[in-house]
């Protein structure tokens, strides 16, 4: 069985290197289509995943705010309710901020692996020499903020512990520093919305560019935001860092049921994001494979040509007692090496397009980087498992009509 | 003494509009050690016959034994196996596969059978191609061999897998006297001296003439059956 296995396909070989031109023309096409596919794939996957690690390490994976998705009960429906109808009622006034915080955080940090960061934030107007601008004061605990943000990994001076051996230290963005003219050590002062002034100092400096972290936020300590914001003991925003960040969703869902509070998990924060990632996938795919069908073409010409010109020998191999299978097997293979040896070679050109364009200087954020690019087997398995796929479904058209040949037409034809 | 290859009403119509009768009503029957001609005009069937009794056709009516076995209702898989086993063809136009050696060729039909091991493929190849007088030439591929040798490696190749039958189709169509003469005497050997039956489709009445058997064709009919040896 296998020495007949290796019979056939010698003769397959025999037909490849036959008809050199065709054969190195097929296999260019699919070494060209895996090449680029490993390129393309490699470059948005990476990119995407790239993306994706900014989303999700640049804030907490989760934020509970103080804000809720439908108003309180109020105490009246509470006590009565069915069939009474309550008018006029005037709603109970709720001081802002996240009442019993202190349970959440207990709560959350009993989730595996789970980090959980409470803070305050607030408005101020920073003032400097008849300047004046808006700022999002954020108070936060600088020990427990570095293991949740990337924060610490963006300062271009000064570091968060900062915070906790200045007094009334403030940490802004380059841009914000810029534009007031502000460097380290420099001291400015903040005015509340309550007409509250204090002055700061400024620690440190985040780099530009970083969105999430915001052109005009400032971190402080947190007792220093609820002292400056006239809000002693209360903060307004709970962070979630969770061991698994595809986990938040639903842990998310589950604080907010039990809470009440608004917890937004990453995906939801970002879903415009996501889905257009998704978009972008659904395009990139598209595409791709239509370049790996392309390269299947390629296969199918040089097979079937390769059916029509050994018409005879189809024959004589039949009369010879070759069985239809046989016949059809002999072409398989040949579409099946075409494949074979064009994914090689694609895995190839693929591995130096990745290269080059792993070599091509990307400048983020006033910084020189590198493109993202996803190197795993996997989109190598995926290129070869298209490119084989569509190769032998490529050869096995032709390779059908190679075993429906009547010897006789062409013993016949030729006699 | 039961034949080796037996038709019976051997009928094959060609479905075409009108449809074209190649063989009507043949019956014959081959026996082993025989050197059996079907001569006949241009056009009777005489090639279409052929294929029939090679399994390479199938009839549109009539019976086919082999060996004392009705081989009617065969699949494909099971006549190919018969072929590879049992049936040597040579045909007129030789038929070798260009990219393979002359010792190759020869060497296909014991592959694909893969009853012997390499060695003694490669063995058994060489010995036959040493009969057939192409010890020397048996590396060379088709194209670098004279037209009576390239008939000879297909006769060879006919011989590989030691078939009972050899059917062959104007083996000397296409040859000169001598390459002729000589194909003929092979054939007369396999049939005389190993026993095994040939039948030989020729339009040259001296080939019949030296035939054990002639069967003669017109028109898709088998009109006689005669053994030159008994006549006299």
């Amino acid at each position: 069985m296998t020495r007949s296995f290796m019979l056939l396909a010698r003769i397959a070989g025999k037909h490849l290197l036959g008809r050199r031109r065709q054969t190195i023309v097929a296999v260019s096409g699919v070494a060209v289509g895996v090449g680029f596919f490993l390129a393309v794939s490699s470059l948005m996957v990476g990119s995407q995943r790239d993306f994706i690690a900014t989303l999700v390490d640049a804030a907490p994976h989760i934020i509970i705010s103080d804000e809720i998705r439908s108003p309180t009960p109020q105490p009246a429906f509470r006590a009565i309710s069915g069939a009474v109808a309550l008018h006029g009622y005037k709603v109970r006034s709720e001081a802002r901020g996240i009442k019993d915080w202190q349970q959440i955080v207990i709560a959350a940090g009993r989730l595996p692996g789970a980090i959980v960061a409470p803070s305050l934030t607030g408005a101020v107007t920073l003032r400097l020499g008849g300047r004046e601008e808006p700022l999002a004061l954020v108070g936060i605990q600088p020990e427990i903020e570095a293991k949740i943000s990337t924060i610490e990994k963006n300062l271009r001076v000064g570091r968060l512990h900062d915070l906790d051996t200045t007094q009334g230290g403030v940490i802004i963005g380059e841009e914000l520093a810029h534009r007031l003219g502000l460097n380290v050590g420099d001291v400015v002062s903040a005015t509340s919305a309550r007409g509250d002034t204090r002055t700061l100092r400024v620690v440190g400096l985040f780099k530009r560019g970083r969105g999430q972290l915001g052109a005009s936020s400032g971190y402080v300590l947190l007792r220093e935001a609820q002292s400056l914001l006239g809000r002693p003991f209360i903060i307004n925003a709970i962070g979630v860092k969770l061991l698994d960040p595809y986990a938040a969703q639903p842990v998310a869902a589950r604080l907010e049921q039990r809470f009440g509070y608004k917890a937004q998990s990453w995906q939801e924060r970002s879903a415009d994001i996501l889905s257009l990632l998704l978009t972008r996938n659904v395009i990139m795919y598209s595409v791709v494979s239509a370049i790996l069908l392309v390269a299947s073409f390629g296969i199918y010409t040089a097979v079937s040509t390769s059916v029509t010109d050994k018409r005879r020998d189809i024959a004589i191999l039949r009369s010879m007692g070759f069985s239809e299978r046989d016949l059809q097997l002999i072409f398989v293979m040949e579409g099946l090496a075409l494949a074979l040896a064009g994914v090689a070679m694609g895995w190839a050109l693929g591995r130096v397009l990745m290269e080059i364009l792993g070599s091509i200087p990307f400048p983020v954020a006033g910084e020189t980087d590198h493109l993202p690019l996803d190197r795993s087997p996997l989109q190598y398995a995926i290129a070869a498992g298209a490119s084989l796929g569509a190769g032998i479904v490529a050869a096995w058209l032709p390779a059908r009509k190679a075993a429906q040949v009547d010897p006789v037409d062409i013993l016949r034809g030729a006699a | 003494m039961t034949a080796l290859l037996e038709a019976r009403h051997l009928r094959r119509i060609l479905l075409e509009d009108p449809p074209v009768t190649l063989v009507d009503d043949a019956s014959l029957a081959i026996e082993p050690a025989t050197f059996a001609t079907i001569v006949g005009p241009s056009g009777c069937g005489k090639s279409s016959l052929l294929y029939l009794l090679g399994l390479l056709d199938r009839p549109t009516s009539g019976e086919l034994w082999l060996g004392g076995v009705e081989l009617d209702g065969l699949d494909g898989d099971a006549r190919a196996r018969i072929r590879l086993q049992q049936f040597g063809f040579v045909f007129q136009f030789h038929f070798l596969l260009p990219e393979f050696s002359a010792l190759e060729n020869v060497m296909l039909p014991m592959h694909r059978l893969g009853r012997l091991d390499g060695d003694e493929v490669r063995m058994r190849a060489r010995d036959l191609l040493d009969a057939m007088g192409l010890g020397d030439k048996a590396a060379m591929t088709p194209n670098r061999l004279s037209g009576g040798e390239r008939q000879r490696v297909a006769i060879a190749r006919a011989l590989a897998n030691d078939p009972l039958l050899i059917l062959s189709d104007e083996p000397t169509g296409n040859l000169d006297s001598r390459n002729s003469a000589r194909v003929v005497e092979i054939f007369q050997m396999l049939a005389h001296e190993q026993g095994r039956a040939v039948i030989c489709v020729t339009h040259d009445a001296g080939i019949a003439e030296m035939s054990d058997m002639r069967i003669e064709m017109l028109d898709g009919k088998v009109i006689e059956q005669r053994s030159p040896g008994l006549e006299i």
